[in-house]
């Protein structure tokens, strides 16, 4: 981060301040001076990354995510000294709430989800901050009810002007409130760099169409800069490092290209079924689900060129480049070919029986939803062509693993003859979750008195080198969002972009259905790793899945 | 004289001693240590039942490599710490700290504690290692403590007896508590070997003055990167001040200060003048000011006044001493009580302070006696570790410190 130097910001303060005269007793809550100066004491404290205060206007904030992220992210933040006092909460929700009962219900919440035990002192400091407006998302009388609430608190407690909307309800509800809060005129930043944000949850769109309507309602009443999309994988810490990684070392770059890397697996494992979320899954699938936001994200983050400039819209801008450059013609025949759907059927996982998919709660007796996808993608441009990315991800699988493997070519000819075994290949895997770490496989000599070559593996586990608490990604997000870095948010064109890849496969899905309800739809055991056809996709190319 | 003996160190540990005396002999110990640490993970039932278990959970699974090894006690180090700690009380001190923070930074760490240098040559070495099982319970990491007990001739050669015990190419950081000699021979030798040094200024003898220039003298050089503990309790105070500016109205006010007074505990007679130095250094050097007037007494008065020159105005500074007698928690001489800069020249009067309550800070600012704006925050408890922790944990060097302590020596003369 650059900070202006010495002289600048002396000039600065110079013009500015002639700017305000003073004019005896201020009105320290009246409007800011029309350009900030920066304050010169703060560099290097933590003040540097606190934002402005603002009016933070959770809808939806009766639902499970306000329970168990929003409001124990803000706690924490606020206890990191990451929030400044006089930010502020205004709940808004149906349901009857008074400001008591509400912070009592989140003074549960968040002794019960925070990462960090509740300090009464601090909580009771905290919760002053919060207050419930009750109101129905589709009637614009209620919004200007709340714009005035917004502006009583704001004035109450010294926002500044500044509000962040954070839409936590389904996504059936988005199209009404943004309309209304735009009809209030909600949306609007100040000219004294009071500013105004909303943020959006995923599901944005299930479909190519749905996504690009849904992003043309947002972008009518909010301008682009505004809007930050939550994808909340990108938060995670070990997200966060695959670009420090990627771009912090120069050993590997030199070596992240169609030269010398032979393939990449990506693996989004679950161990859980669909638990009690049958009917969304019903209508999501491990495509929407899983594939078009974190795994996409994930082969984005893997394949993009160094951006030129750590900041958002480079960022972005590499990463919506990598999709686009997704195979360009993706067409029905290639999706039959290269990607695979199934089903979990009853089975075992970690000892204990468990039913199939059709038979979970809120599911359908004949559903074809798929629970598990495999694919093969590839990415054509200079540095990846010929190199395929196989994808995976799925439920009631052995077990819960998030992984990148990014495998080497062999070396170019085998010298040790007399070596039993033949090494593996070289690999780096880069695993997100759990035991994040980075693991780097390579031939070593078996110590005895022949020559043998067996692989070993170099593994680094971010646990015993660094044991800070890693933040949760909800706290790392809200923060971004409010002092307005959209690095880790999906821009527009690149939800667009994730789904222009996905929706072919969910285009040739429906038509399968259509001809043979399941035809295409392979089965497998809860508790296995997918279905053959899965192990056939990338068998067929002479290589193997890896064993996790 | 060896023994080597496993032990349970708490609920998440074990805990291994030994001793000896040559630095040989103390490498050997610890070879011996770890032989026996793994054994203890090679065939034995008990092992393999823990191989089994590690087998069986999803977490290790990942772990196993193609020859079906699972390695589950790691010896982790991210760091070499050094402890010069010649006083008894210190080293129990020192060792309470490392201790606290053994399992979040795994490090070799080595106390050197001095002795008599006048008496026969001696080097006593006791060696612990022990192993933490990780919060979530999939690793173990282990670490190890060396403390030296030396005396005689050895005691000007420390640095030959530490530099062998050095874990190759790993980061090496000197803590060295109390009063450092810094600028003695024995200082620059042990100091010369380790890329970060913590010290606290707050414990420099006399005033402090002779002891900040000379850590001042340290810092300007390339290496090592230096931390201090008195600095480091001042983040809450600043930070708190700063925050009064944040307000966009109150911020171009720093333009215009007049004048700062910061009251400094005296418990007794001593006047120490570090922690005042530094605070007046930090926001001459982020606010631009120049020195005018060194920091002198005056003739009827028991403060220290000093002139610097902001634009075209004076900024007169004032330490003064206050006595704290019965406050506990303003035992240690040279602690801020209450910081107060007054600003504003265009008919309005502006005054931001911070002062000490109890185990808060309250930050107020009055504009024309109004409050404008309030800020409170909690002092961390008195303990070292967490400075420790952050020197540990931080790596580059700290620019503002740096500008802060240049201007500070300047203010008190150096």
């Amino acid at each position: 981060m650059t900070s202006p130097t010495r002289a600048t910001r002396a000039r600065a303060g110079a013009t500015t301040a002639a700017g305000t005269r003073g004019t005896g007793q201020p009105k320290l809550r009246q409007a800011a001076p029309e350009r900030r100066i920066e304050n010169p004491l703060k560099e290097g404290l933590r003040l540097e990354r606190v934002p402005d205060p603002c009016v933070i206007v959770v809808f939806g904030a009766t639902g499970d995510l306000a329970h168990r992220k929003i409001l124990p992210a803000l706690y924490n933040l606020r206890r990191a000294g990451l929030l400044p006092p006089e930010t502020s909460l205004l709940a808004y929700a149906r349901r009857p709430y008074t400001n008591e009962s509400y912070r009592a219900e989140m003074r549960e919440a968040v002794s019960r989800y925070s990462r960090v035990p509740l300090e009464e002192a601090l909580w009771d400091d905290f919760a002053a901050g919060i207050h419930y407006q009750q109101g129905d998302f589709s009637d614009p009388a209620a919004y200007r009810a709340l714009a005035e609430r917004i502006d009583e608190v704001d004035q109450g407690r010294g926002c500044q002007g500044n509000k962040l909307f954070y839409l936590a309800t389904p996504p059936s509800s988005y199209t009404e409130i943004i309309e209304n809060l735009g009809r209030a005129g909600l949306q609007r930043e100040g000219r004294g760099g009071n500013w105004a944000r909303i943020v959006v949850e995923k599901p944005f769109g299930h479909d190519l169409d749905s996504a690009g309507r849904l992003n043309l309602e947002v972008t009518s009443v909010f301008s682009e800069s505004q809007v930050y999309r939550i994808d909340h994988y990108l938060g995670k810490e070990t997200v966060r490092n695959l670009m420090v990684f990627r771009f912090g070392n120069g050993i590997f770059e030199p070596i992240w290209n169609r030269r010398y890397v032979d393939h990449v697996q990506i693996t989004v494992a679950e161990d859980l079924g669909v638990e009690e979320r049958g009917s969304f899954y019903e209508e999501a699938g491990a495509a929407r689900d899983i594939l078009q936001n974190h795994m996409l994200q994930l082969l984005s983050l893997v394949a993009m060129e160094p951006p030129i400039a750590f900041e958002a819209d480079a960022l972005r801008d590499e990463k919506v480049r990598v999709l686009r450059a997704v195979d360009p013609d993706w067409d029905e025949e290639r999706v039959r070919h290269d990607v695979v759907r199934a089903q979990y059927g009853p089975g075992w996982v970690g000892g204990a029986a468990v039913p199939g998919y059709r038979d979970e709660a809120e599911v359908a007796r004949d559903s074809t939803t798929e629970t598990f996808v495999a694919l093969k993608l590839e990415v054509q441009n200079w540095r990846w062509a010929d190199v395929p990315f196989y994808l995976r991800t799925g439920k009631r699988l052995p077990k819960r693993a998030t992984e990148i493997a990014v495998q080497f070519k062999r070396p170019p000819l085998m010298l040790f003859r007399e070596s039993v075994s033949e090494p593996e290949p070289n690999l780096l895997a880069l695993r997100i979750q759990p035991d994040e770490g980075i693991l780097l496989r390579f031939a070593a000599k078996v110590p005895e008195l022949g020559l043998d070559v067996r692989s070993v593996n170099m593994d680094f586990t971010y646990g015993t080198s660094f044991t800070t608490d890693a933040p949760e990604a909800y706290e790392t997000l809200l923060l971004d969002a409010m002092l307005g870095d959209a690095s880790l948010f999906t821009r527009a064109d690149e939800v667009e972009a994730a789904w222009g890849i996905v929706t072919p496969i969910l285009v040739g899905w429906a038509e399968a259905d259509a001809e043979e309800a399941g035809s295409d739809l392979a089965r497998y055991e809860a508790g296995s790793w997918g279905p053959e056809s899965a192990d056939r996709l990338i068998e067929r190319d002479g290589r193997r899945w890896r064993r996790l | 004289m060896e023994l080597l003996t496993p032990q349970p160190a708490g609920a998440h540990g074990r805990r291994w001693t030994a001793r000896a005396s040559s630095v040989a002999g103390i490498e050997a110990e610890l070879a011996r240590i770890w032989s026996s640490v793994a054994d203890e993970m090679g065939s034995s039932g008990h092992s393999r039942r823990e191989l089994a278990e590690a087998r069986g959970s999803p977490q290790l699974t990942g772990r196993l490599d193609e020859s079906r090894d699972v390695r589950v006690r790691t010896r982790t180090s991210v760091l070499t710490l050094v402890v010069v700690a010649p006083r008894p009380e210190t080293t129990e001190r020192a060792l309470d700290a490392i201790n606290l923070l053994a399992s979040r930074h795994p490090s070799r760490a080595i106390v050197v504690a001095p002795g008599d240098p006048d008496g026969p040559s001696t080097l006593d070495a006791q060696i612990f290692a022990q192993c933490h099982l990780a919060e979530r319970g999939t690793s173990e990491t282990c670490t190890e403590q060396i403390l030296l007990r030396t005396g005689g001739e050895i005691d000007a050669h420390l640095r030959n007896v530490v530099a062998p015990l050095l874990i190759h190419d790993l980061p090496v950081v000197i803590w060295w508590p109390d009063d450092p000699p810094i600028g003695s021979r024995q200082f620059s030798d042990l100091v010369e070997l380790c890329d970060r040094l913590l010290v606290d200024s707050g414990a420099f003898r006399d005033d402090g003055t002779r002891r900040l220039s000379a850590l001042a003298a340290v810092v300007s050089g390339p290496t090592p990167i230096v931390y201090d503990i008195g600095w480091m309790r001042l983040t809450l105070w600043r930070e708190l001040l700063a925050g009064l500016f944040e307000h966009p109205l109150l911020t171009p006010e720093l333009e215009q200060v007049q004048g700062l007074r910061i009251d400094v505990a005296r418990p007794g007679e001593l006047f120490r003048l570090t922690k005042a130095a530094c605070f007046t250094g930090w926001l001459a050097d982020r606010l631009d000011w120049e020195l005018v007037r060194t920091a002198e007494r005056r003739r009827g008065s028991e403060s220290l006044f000093a002139t610097y020159r902001q634009g075209r105005h004076d900024v007169r500074v004032e330490l003064r001493p206050v006595s704290t007698d019965g406050d506990r928690a303003l035992r240690s001489a040279g602690s801020l009580v209450r910081v107060e800069l007054t600003l504003g020249r265009r008919g309005h009067d502006l005054r931001a302070r911070v002062a000490r309550q109890a185990d808060h800070l309250l930050a107020t600012a009055d504009w024309d006696g109004a409050q404008v704006a309030r800020r409170a925050g909690r002092l961390e408890p008195f303990g070292e570790a967490p400075f420790l922790a952050e020197a540990l944990h931080s790596g580059g060097k700290d620019r503002i410190f740096e500008g802060a302590l240049a201007r500070a020596t300047r203010l008190l003369g150096g």
